[in-house]
């Protein structure tokens, strides 16, 4: 591989800049020195040894626009963090198993990468001229799967795929999505797997309502669901698709699709944010607010069966919903749901994220389970 | 087919959220095209409240922004023609409004949340974030705007709409009515018709109205409604002598109607209210005065003196330049005794 200046070592120093304590929800300037890892050795692979890996990303501004972003990342229990500085028009995607996937773009390129947290190196894993606008990696680690848009007329090229250790050139996965009136323009498209990993959730959002194809990467068989009722997803696991209402803001609905049939439950008519884990069976639930503000929360199956309350947060800690909401993710942990200062990963540090038993409610430091 | 295990209350059927008519369809009320907006969740601030609002720490939108969403809160204010909440900046604000990446989610290009009756949050997308269509422009960071630009103005006024409770407007399909409400599914940009609208639509106020009620009961009702009135006639007498005076008042309301909201059986003032009569056992009518309005609110009065037996009623006529249904109110008689002292001048339709 060769070491690109994007990839020069930096000194352990600058490593640990402890930017948790300096980022705000979004950066004004660039006041810290941006860590950029070194080169890791070897293939790309995931699976590392640092468990609870974390991320945030946020924007850094100039005159008010935006100019380029903040990637925060690091470990639970680690106090230190590093933070790295992409362009405008970047991503960061995972964690996956102790590794981040980040995306940039210069204007001419975007480059991927796959960032070590633990190691505190990166591999280069492709560039290309296409822009690459977000990315996720195959639950078995093998595969990079990348959306692409055309660099001058950014219409939509579709989901690729590429091998993760570099064997294979980028394929085409999945086609563009047709253009549908009802939901206008693709704005952001979100790439998520089901609970079980076998399903690919490609999420396709105009400027409120999105349409979701469901994608068996090994089969190829796409299913489309295709409703301008329906907006963000929250989640999805083998027979159901569960998403906020087309709303603008929240409390929004939540609604459970049937992929068998395609019927609709509502499961609350002004859910807050909202996310799937495990009940004490091991079956998908959701945990969500009940309201905008945090301060009632309810779990309930994706069948609408056995709906009961989950205490709030008593330091005001918001659910943490998924990293389309939250510009950032920690390593999932079957059961655990995770609450943070405002919704998001930690921010000023005077608030630690803590996760949430959703069985029995038990609170812990996201620490704490990560180890 | 949509199967609920929420209690949805009639009054949120009117208007449960576009969101749930388009695409979940039997089961709730459909909203259609040009009608009110829908409404957005169960709570509403009390009226006329002030919500009082600061740039999020360490997220201050640009001054620009500020000075645009200010000027969204003052729109909201000077034309929400009804007792909908009025936001106010405030340093000392509980309900914080920020800029940058917040957690709206896949949402484009602003987002909210709304706690009523205690406060809202809000979010605005940075200039020069990247979606997969392009890069976000915001007309208010340039001296010219450029075309293709969103106006911050506009989009936060939206966001207010959405903050008192109202839902996205269900627009004809050829967008025809697009200027009709502000709160709008889709934003658009310059040079677009309605991409710089600041002023609520009517039918943003039609349900702000239906929310929070108008202002006074001679405030004009949102020509986006289509609310129907009683009239009723009464008579200080149901006999007079030959000459005698006799008093017609008439009360004018809104029908009481849960579809109505705070609407419902407003007494409605200020509005053109005739008195006919005709001669008993004929049809046609005759106008004989336009009716005084007088208290108790939405009460109108005539006194007259009556030569001959006569059939009366009242008629409110629909207005062109508002929302209400005319109404016609039952005939009501009074009879007339006999001249007894002369000279009996004939009768001149009195």
């Amino acid at each position: 591989m060769v070491e690109s200046r994007w990839f020069r070592r930096a000194g352990p120093a600058v490593a640990a800049v402890g930017a948790v304590a300096l980022l705000a929800s979004t950066t004004f300037g660039a006041p810290e020195r941006a860590w950029e890892p070194a080169p890791c050795s070897g293939v790309a692979r995931i699976g590392g040894s640092t468990p609870g890996t974390w991320y945030r990303i946020d924007p850094i501004l100039g005159a008010g626009a935006r100019t380029g972003q903040r990637l925060v990342m690091g470990a639970a229990g680690d106090q230190a963090t590093r933070a790295m500085a992409l362009g405008a028009e970047s991503f960061a995607a995972g964690p996956f198993g102790g590794t981040i996937l980040v995306g940039t773009d210069d204007g001419s390129r975007s480059r991927l990468s796959l960032v070590d947290v633990g190691l505190a190196c990166a591999w280069r894993l492709d560039a290309s001229t296409d822009v690459v606008r977000t990315a996720t990696i195959t639950p078995d680690g093998t595969t990079v799967l990348e959306h692409r848009v055309d660099r001058r007329t950014r219409a939509d090229l579709g989901v690729w795929q590429r091998a993760l250790d570099g064997s294979t050139s980028p394929t085409r996965l999945l086609a563009p999505i047709p253009a549908d009136d009802r939901f206008g323009p693709t704005w952001l498209t979100h790439l998520a797997w089901s609970e079980d990993g076998r399903s690919l959730a490609v999420q396709s959002c105009g400027e409120v309502a999105c349409r979701v194809r469901i994608l068996d990467p090994r089969g190829g068989a796409v299913r489309l669901v295709a409703d301008p009722s329906l907006g963000d997803l929250v989640g999805l696991n083998g027979d159901r698709l569960v998403a906020h209402g087309a709303c603008r803001g929240l409390p929004c609905p939540l609604i459970s699709v049937d992929l068998g049939d395609d019927s609709m439950l509502l499961l609350d008519h002004a859910a807050g944010q909202a996310v799937l884990s495990r009940d004490e069976l091991g079956r998908s639930v959701v945990v969500h607010e009940v309201g905008a503000g945090g301060d009632a929360l309810r779990i309930v199956g994706l069948d609408g069966r056995d709906p009961h309350d989950l205490a709030a947060d008593p330091d005001g800690r918001r659910l943490v919903a998924g990293a389309a909401r939250s510009a950032g993710a920690t390593e999932p942990v079957r059961g655990w749901v995770l609450f943070g200062p405002d919704g998001r990963l930690p921010t000023d540090g005077s608030v630690r994220p803590v996760l949430r038993h959703v069985p029995d409610g038990r609170a812990v430091p996201l620490s704490e389970v990560s180890r | 087919m949509i199967s609920t295990n929420m209690h949805v209350r009639r009054a949120a059927s009117l208007l449960l959220m576009a969101a749930l008519t388009v695409g979940l369809g039997a089961g709730t009320t459909t909203i259609s095209a040009h009608s009110p907006d829908p409404v957005l969740g169960a709570e509403v601030f009390a009226q006329d409240a002030r919500l009082l609002y600061d740039w999020r720490s360490g997220a201050t939108p640009p001054a620009a922004f500020r000075t645009a969403i200010n000027a969204a809160a003052d729109d909201i204010k000077a034309t929400r023609a009804s007792r909908a909440a009025v936001f106010l900046h405030d340093v000392n604000g509980s309900s914080p409004i920020g800029y940058g990446t917040g957690t709206c989610g896949v949402n484009g290009i602003a987002c909210f949340t709304r706690n009523a009756p205690t406060g809202f949050t809000m979010w605005f997308r940075e200039q020069g974030r990247v979606y997969d269509w392009g890069t976000l422009k915001w007309c208010q960071m340039y001296s010219t705007a450029p075309n293709g630009c969103y106006d911050v103005e506009t989009v936060a006024l939206d966001e207010f709409g959405h903050v008192e409770g109202l839902g996205h407007h269900v627009n004809f399909a050829d967008d025809s009515d697009y200027t009709d409400a502000v709160v709008q599914t889709y934003s658009r940009t310059k040079p677009r018709d309605g991409y710089d609208m600041h002023v609520l639509g009517v039918c943003d106020v039609a349900t702000l109205q239906m929310r929070y009620d108008i202002p006074l009961a001679s405030s004009p009702y949102s020509t986006c409604l289509d609310v129907a009135t009683v009239l009723t006639l009464s008579r200080s007498s149901s006999s007079v002598a030959y000459g005698g005076s006799v008093t017609f008042t008439a009360l004018l309301k809104v029908v009481s109607d849960t579809d109505y909201g705070r609407l419902s059986g407003n007494a409605v003032s200020g509005r053109s209210v005739r008195l006919q009569r005709r001669p008993p056992g004929t049809t046609t009518w005759t106008t004989v005065a336009t009716m005084t309005p007088t208290s108790p609110t939405g009460s109108y009065v005539y006194s007259m003196r009556l030569y001959s037996s006569a059939e009366f009623r009242a008629v409110f006529s629909t207005p062109t330049t508002e929302g209400l249904r005319g109404d016609v109110s039952s005939v009501t008689s009074v009879s007339v005794g006999s001249c007894s002292t002369a000279p009996c001048p004939l009768s001149t339709g009195q």
